[in-house]
């Protein structure tokens, strides 16, 4: 008689269901190490997703049944095996961001305070100097980088992942790209994880020098994502100078140190403003906070930048200010902060990390 | 597990030792009730099967058991404490 084929015995396993799943067994995967002999033994593995899989003995039986019904077949040998997926799945460190050599992120604990004002120019200061650059809006409630680099595209599809926007020579995402109308994005917070860790695993942001993640206000879900998911560089804190910023800004700073990355300093915003019609300097939220919280906190003081009508002008006409006049004082204040970043982001990348073996 | 720390220090662990020490809510309990490892005496052979280890971040490790039970995010200073240190 004639040995019966792998096909045969796949053809036969191909009738049973798993009921939970809805498809069959084969194209689920589960039939592994299937083996014919020339006497007409068959041998495989049948993995289950459970070892309590409620069906197991079921599925033993249903497969010995249809094995042992192919002409030629003398013996059928199942070895039931579950393969457990770990609980809440996680991208490997591999797929997460494989060609970004920095990531930075810029956070301040508080809302308002003109955190992604500082990301677009300090993205567009470190493109300027000739690096790579991406900039990575993860505010998925309130994106502002769309409109502040003129960029309100939606992102072209290729091969099922989403190409960055390209403006002012960095490339940008967004969920302000991605859902581009007044509908707002209502979302509970195991959801804004899973739309960060999106952005960054199904987006082709290619070889980049640094990239600048845009973090929402508060000390959640966000932040808490994209610390467990990327091995971040570092995150700069931006504040304004009265002590309910700094005070928030201080628990932001706190909670990046517990989750060990590693913070690059305190920027202030809105630091002084000086009267074009007078010519003084006024200090409106005060000056000097940041400074002070940096000192008492152990962390580098990165910069002050003043508050200043053309930053805002160009950040509503979609271009960031250290583009369109590098010549003011904002502009060559968020330079100056850019290449305290780049400096402090270099001496980060020498840092090494526990080595793990499990055998 | 072997962990070889930024110092130059190397803990080791057994599979047994992490899976008791595993830091989860369901496991130590939480609210001020108790966890799951108070209230048994012994765990299955599966349970005390390391399957996979993935980092977290930067700040921890989350250790998948043969079990399914992959909840536990074990923090580098937890580990620190935990292991038995060999200090070169």
């Amino acid at each position: 008689m004639a040995m019966p084929s792998s096909q045969q015995v796949l053809e036969a396993l191909g009738g049973i269901k798993d009921p939970d799943l809805g498809r069959d067994v084969v194209s689920l995967g589960m039939i592994k190490e299937l083996e014919v002999s020339p006497e007409g033994k068959v041998s495989f593995t049948f993995e289950l997703t459970t070892p309590a899989c409620p069906v197991r003995d079921r599925f033993k039986s249903q497969a010995e049944d249809a094995v042992g019904g192919i002409a030629g077949v003398t013996g059928v040998e199942i070895r039931m095996t579950a393969n457990v997926r770990p609980a809440f799945l996680r991208p490997k460190p591999s797929e997460i961001l494989p060609g970004v050599k920095q990531t930075i992120a810029v956070a301040s604990g508080k809302g308002g305070v003109g955190k992604s004002t500082v990301a677009v120019n300090l993205a567009a200061a470190l493109s300027r100097s000739g690096a790579a650059v991406g900039l990575l809006d993860a505010d998925i409630y309130g994106p502002s980088v769309p409109v502040m680099t003129g960029s309100r595209r939606v992102p072209q599809q290729v091969n099922g992942r989403l190409l960055p926007i390209d403006a002012h020579g960095m490339k940008l995402m967004s969920f302000g790209q991605i859902n581009p109308s007044d509908e707002p994005t209502i979302y509970r917070g195991p959801m804004v994880g899973k739309a960060i860790e999106a952005m960054m695993v199904q987006v082709d942001w290619g070889i980049l020098d640094y990239l600048v993640i845009d973090l929402p206000p508060g000390t959640g879900d966000a932040s808490l994502t994209l610390a467990q998911v990327v091995p971040l560089t570092g995150v700069a804190i931006v504040c304004t100078p009265q002590d309910v910023a700094t005070d928030i800004a201080v628990k932001a700073l706190q909670m990046f140190r517990k989750l060990n990355v590693t913070p690059l300093g305190l920027i202030e915003n809105m630091s002084w403003y000086v009267c074009p019609e007078c010519g003084h300097r006024h200090e409106i939220f005060s000056h000097g906070g940041a400074e002070a919280a940096a000192k008492r906190l152990g962390v580098p003081f990165l910069g002050a930048i003043p508050l200043e009508e053309g930053i805002r002008e160009d950040a509503d006409s979609g271009t960031p200010v250290v583009i369109s006049r590098p010549e003011s004082a904002g502009a060559k204040a968020f330079v100056a902060i850019a290449s305290q970043v780049a400096a402090r982001t270099s001496i980060q990348s020498f840092r090494q990390l526990p080595v793990i073996n499990v055998h | 597990m072997e962990i070889t720390w930024e110092d130059g220090a190397q803990s080791t662990y057994s599979a047994e030792q992490l899976r008791w020490a595993c830091p989860c809510a369901e496991c130590r309990g939480e609210g001020g009730s108790p966890g799951r490892l108070s209230r048994v005496k012994t765990l299955s052979d599966a349970e005390l099967r390391v399957q996979d280890v993935t980092l977290v971040g930067q700040y921890a490790l989350q250790i998948a058991f043969e079990s399914g039970h992959a909840t536990g995010l074990y923090t580098f200073s937890m580990l620190r404490r935990l292991g038995t240190t060999d200090r070169r």
